[in-house]
C-alpha cells in the first residue's frame, strides 16, 4: 500500500527530555488516521516532525515516500493545536495570504473559499476582521485555511477541541467529505468519540512511545465482546463487586462493566436484575475511550496485541 | 510567487493600511513644516499694537524715546539655525501707539496713567526718573509683565535715547557713533570644487532632518518588526507559516515588507518637505543660489543608508521578538541593541564640527554607526568615495552576519514558549540554531 506518511524510528529530545522515542508509524494513503494519546504524549512533536518544522534527532520522516521539502509540504494541509490568526486581518485576505504561501493565486483561492465559508456558516464574516470572530469561528477559518490549496494530506491537531456540539458536527461532516474525496486525514485528538466514529486506523502513543497501532475494527475485536452496558433504576453501587466484573464505570443510572475472561454476561444480568430495575442490557466491544484509558493507566487485563 | 515575496507583500500592505501609518505619513510633513513655517507665521501674526505713555521726570528724554518707539527697532535677522532649534529670536513685532502724558506734573501724570491702565484704556507707561542718565534705571508699568518682546523693545528705545543723550553730552554726533558701531554681518561660504557658495544654514537644516529620519526610522521600524514577531508568536500564527515556508524566508520577507513601508513613508515625507520648502517661500534661503544644496546625491543616498540601518537593527529586533513572549519581556534585551544608535547620536556634534577628522572617519566606518554618522558626514562635507563605499561594504557584511545569527535565534525562538531565555541561552541558540 502507498503510504501518505511514514516515520521510521523517529526520535526527538528537547534539553534532556525525550519527547518521542524511536517512533514507527505508517499512515496509508486515503485513510482517516487517528493519532491518540494523553497530553504530553508526543503527538504534537510527532506532527511537527512530519511537517518538517523540527527535524528528528535520528530516524526518518517520509511524506508520500519522499523526504519533506517545500514541494511536498505544499501537498499537506496543517492545522496546529496552538492556533491563531492575524487578529487585525480581514478573513478573506488572511485566507488568500495563507493559500498564496502554498502557491495558490489570489483569484483562485477566493473562488475556492466561497463554498467552504458557506458550509461552515461563515459567509457573512468574509469581509470581517479576525478579531471580530468568536473563537469557534476563528477555528473554522483556520480549518478552511488548511485546505484551500487542495492538499492530498490533512494533518489536523485537535480539530474539534473547543467547539460546541453543533460546531463539532459541522467540522466532522466536513472531514468526512474530505475523506470521501480521497484525502488522507491525520487527526490527533484525545476526544475518543469523534475519533471512533471517523477514523479507520489509529495509533495510540504515550510518553513518546507507540503502545497500540492498527485498524479500529481490529483493535476492538482483539478485546472481544467483554463489556456490558447497563441502564437501570436503583442503587447500582454493588455492580463492581459482582463476581466476574473487573471494573465498572458507574454514572448512577448507567454503567459500563468490564468482564474478566470467561465470565458469563447472563449471570451478571441475573444478579443485577434481582436488585435493580433493568431498562437496557447490551454486550458490546469496549469503546476506544475505555481501551485508551486502560492502556494509558495500565489498569485492567491486557488484551492480545492488535493485528497490524 | 516566492514565499519571501508573499510575506513581504502582506507585511507591506498590512502596515500601509493601518491608521497609524496614514496619520503618521500625513502628520510627519505637517510637523516638519510646522517647525520651519510656524515661527515665521507666528512672527507676523503676533505683531500687536501697544498703547504707551512715557512719563519723563528727567525732562529731556521724552521726545527721543517716543520717536524711537514710533519708528520701531530693527529686530535681528532670524537664521536657519534659530528656526530649527526653535530659538526664534523674533517672536513678534510690537507696534507702539504713543500717547502724550496727561497732567501738569510728574505725580499727576503717574496717577492719570495708572488709572488709565486700570481702566484698560492704556497698556503701558514708562517712568524715567530724574537720575536715569546717571544710573540707567527706569520703570515699566503694565497689568502684565510677560510681554517680553514689548519689554525688550521699550528697553531698547529708552536705552537708545539715553545713549544718544550721553554721547552728545560728550560732544560727539550720535549718528556718527551708530555708523561706526554697525553690527557685523558674517556671511558663511562653503568652499567646494564647484566654487564658493553662500550657505545660510541649509546643510545644517537638511542634515538634521535627514539624520533624524534615519535615527527615528531605524528605531521605530525596527520596533515595529519586533512587535510583529511577538504578535505572530503569541497568536500562534507562526507555526502555520513555518509549515509553509522556512523561518529564514519569513524573517527576510518581514524585513523587506516592513522596510518598504518605512521607505514609502519617508519618500512621501521627503517629497512633501521639498515641496513645502519650495512652495512656501517662507524659506528665503531655499531659493536661487542655495538650491544646489538639495544635493541629489544626498537624496539618493538616503534610502541606502536608511535600509542599511533598518536591516541591521530590525534583524536584531526580530531576534529579540522571537525569543520573548511579551513586549515587556523584550525591554531587557532592547537596551544593548539601541546603545550604538544612541552613541552615534552622542558623537554627532563631534562629526558635525570636524567631518573629515580621523575620529569622524573611524566613527563613521563602524557598521553600527555608519547609517547615521556616514550619512551625516555626506550631508556636511562629501567624504571621499572610497570611504562611503567601504562603509557600505562593511555594514552590508555586518548585516549578513547579523541576519544569520538573528535567523538562528529566530528559528529556535518562534516555537519556544514560556520563560524568556537568558543571554547565554541566546548565544547557544545562535551557535546551534
Amino acid at each position: 500500500m502507498t503510504l501518505a506518511l511514514q516515520l521510521k524510528q523517529a526520535r526527538k529530545a528537547f534539553q534532556g527530555h525525550v519527547a518521542v522515542k524511536g517512533l514507527d508509524l505508517d499512515v496509508p494513503k486515503g485513510s482517516v488516521f487517528g493519532l491518540l494519546g494523553p497530553n504530553g504524549a508526543g503527538k504534537t512533536t510527532t506532527i511537527r516532525m512530519a511537517m518538517d518544522i523540527i527535524g528528528p534527532d535520528s530516524g526518518e520522516v517520509l511524506i508520500l515516500g519522499g523526504k519533506t521539502d517545500k514541494a511536498l509540504r505544499d501537498r499537506i494541509g496543517y492545522m496546529p493545536e496552538e492556533r491563531g490568526l492575524y487578529q487585525k486581518m480581514v478573513v478573506e485576505d488572511l485566507l488568500v495570504f495563507m493559500a498564496e504561501l502554498k502557491g495558490v493565486r489570489p483569484a483562485e483561492s477566493k473562488r475556492r473559499m466561497t463554498p467552504w465559508l458557506e458550509k461552515l456558516g461563515l459567509a457573512d464574516w468574509r469581509k470581517k476582521k479576525a478579531n471580530e470572530l468568536s473563537k469557534g469561528m476563528q477555528q473554522k477559518v483556520q480549518f478552511i485555511q488548511t485546505l484551500l490549496h487542495d492538499p492530498e494530506i490533512l494533518i489536523l491537531d485537535e480539530p474539534t477541541s473547543g467547539l460546541d456540539p453543533v460546531g463539532t458536527n459541522v467540522m466532522r461532516d466536513a472531514m468526512i467529505e474530505l475523506s470521501r474525496a480521497g484525502k488522507t486525514l491525520i487527526v490527533s485528538s484525545h476526544q475518543m468519540a469523534t475519533v471512533e466514529q471517523m477514523c479507520d486506523r489509529v495509533a495510540l502513543i504515550n510518553k513518546g512511545e507507540k503502545i497500540l497501532d492498527g485498524k479500529v475494527s481490529d483493535i476492538k475485536a482483539s478485546y472481544g465482546k467483554n463489556t456490558i452496558i447497563l441502564a437501570f433504576e436503583g442503587d447500582g453501587s454493588f455492580l463492581k463487586s459482582l463476581p466476574g466484573v473487573v471494573s465498572a464505570s458507574d454514572s448512577g443510572r448507567y454503567a459500563e462493566l468490564r468482564l474478566s475472561a470467561g465470565a458469563n454476561p447472563q449471570e451478571i444480568l441475573k444478579a443485577a436484575g434481582e436488585r435493580l430495575k433493568i431498562t437496557r442490557f447490551e454486550v458490546v466491544e469496549p469503546s476506544l475511550h475505555d481501551i485508551f484509558i486502560e492502556r494509558v493507566t495500565g489498569e485492567a487485563p491486557k488484551p492480545v496485541e492488535a493485528a497490524r | 510567487m516566492n514565499t519571501i515575496l508573499v510575506i513581504a507583500k502582506r507585511e507591506f500592505l498590512e502596515r500601509v493600511r493601518t491608521k497609524a501609518f496614514v496619520i503618521g505619513t500625513i502628520l510627519g510633513p505637517v510637523f516638519m513644516a510646522g517647525i520651519i513655517v510656524v515661527p515665521a507665521v507666528m512672527a507676523s501674526k503676533l505683531s500687536k499694537s501697544v498703547s504707551i505713555t512715557v512719563i519723563d521726570a528727567e525732562g529731556s528724554l521724552r521726545s527721543a524715546v517716543e520717536d524711537s518707539l514710533k519708528s520701531g527697532s530693527e529686530p535681528p535677522p532670524v537664521t536657519a539655525q534659530d528656526r530649527v532649534v526653535g530659538r526664534a529670536r523674533n517672536t513678534g513685532v510690537t507696534k507702539f501707539n504713543v500717547r502724550a502724558p496727561e497732567g501738569s506734573d510728574v505725580a499727576a501724570q503717574r496717577e492719570a496713567a495708572k488709572q488709565a491702565v486700570l481702566k484698560g484704556t492704556l497698556d503701558v507707561y514708562v517712568v524715567l526718573p530724574p537720575t536715569v542718565l546717571h544710573d540707567s534705571k527706569a520703570e515699566y508699568y503694565s497689568k502684565t509683565v510677560t510681554d517680553f518682546e514689548g519689554i525688550r523693545a521699550v528697553d531698547r528705545a529708552v536705552e537708545k535715547a539715553i545713549f544718544a543723550k550721553r554721547i552728545s553730552a560728550e560732544g560727539i554726533d550720535p549718528a556718527r557713533i551708530a555708523a561706526l558701531t554697525r553690527p557685523l554681518e558674517l556671511k558663511r561660504l562653503k568652499v567646494s570644487e564647484k566654487g564658493e557658495q553662500e550657505d545660510r544654514g541649509v546643510s545644517f537644516l537638511l542634515s538634521l532632518i535627514l539624520v533624524m529620519m534615519i535615527y527615528v526610522g531605524t528605531l521605530m521600524w525596527g520596533q515595529i518588526v519586533m512587535t510583529g514577531v511577538i504578535e505572530e508568536k503569541s497568536s500562534r500564527v507562526v507555526e502555520v507559516i513555518v509549515s509553509s515556508t522556512t523561518p529564514r524566508n519569513l524573517l527576510f520577507g518581514k524585513l523587506m515588507g516592513v522596510g518598504s513601508a518605512g521607505l514609502l513613508q519617508f519618500s512621501i515625507w521627503i517629497l512633501a518637505l521639498v515641496a513645502v520648502s519650495l512652495a512656501s517661500g517662507s524659506l528665503a534661503f531655499l531659493s536661487g543660489a542655495d538650491l544646489p544644496e538639495l544635493n541629489p546625491v544626498l537624496i539618493a543616498a538616503f534610502p541606502v543608508f536608511f535600509l542599511l540601518g533598518f536591516f541591521l537593527y530590525a534583524s536584531l529586533y526580530a531576534a529579540i521578538g522571537s525569543a520573548v513572549n511579551t513586549i515587556q519581556e523584550a525591554q531587557n534585551f532592547i537596551f544593548p541593541v539601541v546603545l550604538p544608535v544612541v552613541l552615534a547620536m552622542v558623537c554627532w556634534p563631534v562629526v558635525m564640527r570636524a567631518p573629515d577628522s580621523t575620529l569622524s572617519v573611524v566613527l563613521s566606518l563602524i557598521p553600527f554607526m555608519t547609517p547615521i554618522l556616514m550619512f551625516l558626514r555626506m550631508s556636511v562635507l562629501m567624504p571621499p568615495v572610497w570611504q562611503i563605499a567601504l562603509s557600505v561594504v562593511l555594514t552590508s557584511a555586518t548585516i549578513a552576519l547579523v541576519i544569520t545569527i538573528a535567523g538562528r535565534i529566530y528559528r529556535v525562538g518562534i516555537l519556544m514558549y514560556g520563560k524568556p531565555p537568558t543571554f547565554p541561552e541566546l548565544v547557544r541558540w545562535a551557535r546551534h540554531g
